[in-house]
Order: structure tokens, then sequence, then C-alpha cells
């Protein structure tokens, strides 16, 4: 599902962001990316959702080779993936189910296919009850599990989660926690990057560890190894 | 997932009209600036037309008369007549014999009876024959006059006269009043609509940075540039289509309200007529939302190339 062979990445010319990472991740998979701050997990995802570009090595995923990526194409990649960023993301001038049903009126669905499909990823994130509010009107934890509904609307086979619980109390990110374990088990890739390591160890995942650029470990079922 | 061309076209639409209200300040100054250019375009049609039918108008009674001297044959008039038709300055050429010549003054005086007495005391040959010319350029009506007057006609040829002086000095007066109209025309429709595109740049340039947010999120879940791009040319747009209706209403309001007064004047009929005609009002009408369209898709453009970095994604 997910292929990176010998990828590096250099911003400036004095240090690597990342250099010859090699991963392969399947189909279905849960993965969670460990690392402290500079690592190098947020190039990870950039790289994986193509808003930058490896200076060396290969990147395929879902069987799109991003050496023969054209700018046009990048759109289209973006629309395989679900990206969930850290800040939400979320506009604030739309209600939770016009947030969600952003995602698919870019797509060019119509209306009645979009009233149809929003209410039920509602629900899988439990907000079936609050389609109507604001984003300001929520909790973290609410406003996380809307931009993974939206996410995740385009049914997408791989989903990106970067740092979700980091703005997050314990309940609220264990709530995010349980809902891409759920998205999960309907067999979408999730590739999570986190700093709690309460929820690493809890979730007894295949860990990547990244350090200074590098893959510092890569196991299965394993836990928080930074400190 | 299937996509629809036409939903995301009328969402586009639907956008760019939100657009265009949210920044409702904004938007109304571009449009005014707009509708400024836009009538000053218009008026310097309406003024072009009316001064060109107007001096076509003056120039129809401006004719070269070619008085023939007494007793010309008409096979030696024939030459001359042909000469003078080969001209490319010349409109039409009429033979007038001297009993025409003599009906039409007798027509013209009919009121001045001691004039008409006089006449005929004189005698029949009083008034010369002559070819009346007329032309197709004011300008060039010398040139029909030194055909007349070439050596190989002078046996034939008494005087030739070039119009009336008065007249000829009122159409030159006309014709510089034009250029004048034409000339100021341009310049402040080109400082207008380069102020439209400025304001309208600055106008979408503030909607991108209003914006910001959303267009970074759309960039990120896979929105194509042109779906980016789509709002704030249909919001351009609206500047372009409200502003060449407004521009063409008040053009149309100033033709009717003043041209009304005039129109039954020989010199401006004709140009009344014309812009009233149907055809010409949706002429007018197409060609100020047209030109409003294009001024505002061309400085949005400019706008979104530098401001929307839809080139990195």
């Amino acid at each position: 599902m997910i292929l990176l062979d010998r990828v590096t990445k250099i911003y400036n010319k004095k240090e690597a962001a990342l250099e010859r990472i090699s991963l392969h991740v399947e189909p279905k998979e849960f993965v969670i990316v460990v690392g402290t701050s500079g690592a190098g997990k947020s190039t990870l995802l950039k790289l994986l959702t193509r808003e930058e570009k490896p200076t060396t090595g290969k990147i395929i995923v879902g069987g799109i080779d991003y050496d023969k990526l054209k700018d046009r194409d990048i759109p289209m990649l973006r629309r395989k993936i679900g990206v969930v960023f850290q800040d939400f993301k979320l506009l604030d001038g739309k209600n939770v189910f016009d947030n969600v049903a952003f995602a698919l009126e870019i797509v060019g669905m119509n209306s009645r296919e979009i009233k149809h499909t929003v209410p039920k990823v509602l629900d899988i994130v439990g907000l079936a009850d609050k389609a109507r509010s604001y984003p300001p009107e929520l909790s973290g934890g609410e406003r996380q599990r809307v931009a993974i509904a939206r996410a995740v609307v385009r049914q997408p086979k791989i989903l990106i989660a970067d740092e979700p619980t980091g703005n997050l109390d314990p309940k609220n990110a264990w709530d995010v926690i349980r809902v891409l374990e759920k998205i999960n088990k309907y067999g979408t890739t999730v590739l999570l990057t986190t700093h709690n390591v309460e929820i690493v160890n809890a979730l007894k995942r295949r860990v990547i560890t990244i350090k200074d650029g590098h893959v510092a470990s890569d196991e299965a079922n394993a836990g928080y190894k930074l400190a | 997932m299937k996509s629809h061309p036409l939903t995301i076209f009328f969402r586009m639409i639907r956008t760019g009209g939100k657009n265009f209200l949210r920044n409702a300040w904004l938007s109304i100054a571009a449009t005014a600036v707009m509708v400024v250019a836009l009538t000053i375009i218009l008026s310097a049609i309406v003024l072009n037309v009316t001064a060109h039918n107007a001096i076509k108008e003056l120039s129809k009674d401006f004719k070269v008369s070619i008085y023939l001297k007494d007793d010309v044959t008409a096979a030696q008039r024939a030459p001359l007549e042909k000469a003078l038709k080969a001209n490319p300055a010349t409109a039409s050429v009429e033979y007038v014999s001297i009993e025409t010549a003599k009906a039409r003054f007798s027509d013209s005086f009919q009121s001045d009876q001691k004039l008409l007495e006089g006449l005929s005391l004189v005698g029949g040959n009083s008034l010369p024959a002559s070819f009346e010319v007329s032309t197709t350029d004011v300008d060039k009506i010398t040139q029909i006059g030194d055909t007349a007057k070439k050596a190989e006609f002078k046996s034939i040829v008494d005087s030739v006269t070039l119009g009336k002086t008065d007249a000829k000095k009122t159409i030159d007066r006309a014709a510089s009043a034009r250029r004048f109209i034409v000339n100021a025309s341009i310049f402040s429709a080109l400082l207008f609509a380069g102020v439209s595109v400025l304001i309208i740049f600055n106008t979408i340039r503030m909607a991108i940075f209003t914006r910001s947010n959303e267009i970074e999120i759309m960039k990120l879940i896979g929105a194509t540039p042109n779906y980016i791009r789509g709002p704030f040319l249909v919001e351009a747009s609206m500047y372009g289509i409200i502003a060449g209706l407004l521009a063409n209403s008040a053009v149309y309001a100033a033709i009717l309200s003043l041209g009304s007064k005039v129109s039954s004047q020989a010199e401006f009929s004709a140009t009344y007529t014309f812009f009233t005609d149907p055809k010409t009002v949706l002429m007018m009408l197409g060609g100020a939302i047209l030109a409003g369209v294009l001024v505002a898709v061309i400085s949005s453009s400019l706008a979104m190339e530098k401001y929307l970095r839809l080139k990195k994604w």
C-alpha cells in the first residue's frame, strides 16, 4: 500500500530532514510513527501527500509511483488519501455537516448523494447529533472527529493522521483513537503519528520510530521506545 | 465516486456569487470604476457615430459646380463627365442643362417676382449649363475641382466652384471635433480601464487572502486548480456583467432623453434611429458586458496567478 525506498529529503544543504528512509506498509495495517519534534515525522507525511518532493528515492502509494506523478495529477492523488491534521483545519463558518460535505462538493458529488452520505459518516465518528453545530461550539475531540469524518467520507484506502491527539485531553484523545481503530477495522490503512506514550503502549500496533531523520526501529506489537 | 461536471460548474457560480456579496463594499467599488470606464467607451461610440452622421448629412449639400461655356455639345462634355466619374472622390455626377438650371432657380425664388422678371429680361443664356458633382469625402473635394481645371477641358469649362466656404468651415470644425472626441475618449477609456484592472486585481487579492484558509484546505483535500479559480472568475465576471448593464443603461438614458429632443433635425435623425434600433441596443449591451467581463477576467487572472500559488501543491 505504501512503499518508500531510500527516500532522502534535504530542505537546506546543511542537514537532511530524512535520510535514506525505507518503509513498507501493507494494506489494512495500522502503523504508528513516533519521534521527537524535528525527527522527520511531518516531513514523512508531507512526502506521502505530495506537499513535498523527495530529494532522492522512490515513493509508491496505492500503486501510484510519485516519480511519474505530474503536478496536474496531485489533486487526484489527494482524493485517494485521507488526511487528518493536528490543528483540524476546519472551516469555522461552515457547520459540521457542511465541513464534511466540502470534501464531496469539490469532487462534484451532487447534493442528493451528499445528503445521503454525510450522515452515515457522522454516525461512524459519533457526531450524528452535532451535524448543525459549528466548529467553535465543539470540543477539541469533537472537532478532530469532524476532521476524521471529512478525511474518510470519500472512502480512501489510506488515512494519514498527523498528531491528531496533540491538542486533546486524554478522554478526547482516546475518543479520536477509537474512531481511527474503527475506520481501520473497515479496511482503511491508517498511518498515525503521535507523541502520546500511553496511547502507543496501549494500542500494541506496529511502531516505526524516527530519530534524526533515520528509522531507528520498526517493530510489530511494540511500545513507545524514545525514552 | 461519481463526479458531475455540471454540479461542479453550478457550485462554482454559487460560491462566486456568495463571495461577491461577502465582499460587498469592495465589489461595489470595483463595479463602480468599471461602470465609469464602460460609460466613457459607450459615450465615445455614440458621439463618434453622431459626429460621423452629422458630417455626412452636412456633406450631402456640399457639391462642386463645374459651369460650362455656352453651346457645349453633348459629345464635347462627355470626356469631362467620364473623367469626373473616374475620380475616386466622386460620389455622383449630375448634368444640369440651362433649362433645368432655370427651372430650379425659378423654384427657389418663387416669392421674389422682381428677380424672376429681371432674369427673363436678361435672356435665356443668363444661367449656364453645369455638372453638379457630390463627393464621398469632403477633404478631397479639391481633387474633383482639379480634374475639371485640367488643360484638356479648358475649351469647355467656364468656371469651377467648390461649394460654399462657410459650409466647408462647419464641416471642418465638426470633423476636428470628432477627431478630438475619439482621441480624448480612447485616452480616458484606457485610463479608467487601467484603474479598473488595478481595483479588480486588488479586490480579488483581498478575496484570496480572506479565503486563504479555505483555499489551503481545498488544496489538501484534492480540489483541482480550476475548482479553486472558478469562483474568483465568477466573482470578477459579475463585476463586468453588472458594470456593463449599468453603463449601458446610463448611456441609453442619455440617448433617449437628449436624442428625442434633436431627433427631428436632419443631422441627428439617422443617429437616433440607429441607436434606438433593437439590434443596436442588444449589440451595445452585449459589447459593454463582454468588455467588462474581459477586463475583469484579465485582472482577476493576474491576481490569481500571483497570489493563489496553484503551481505549487
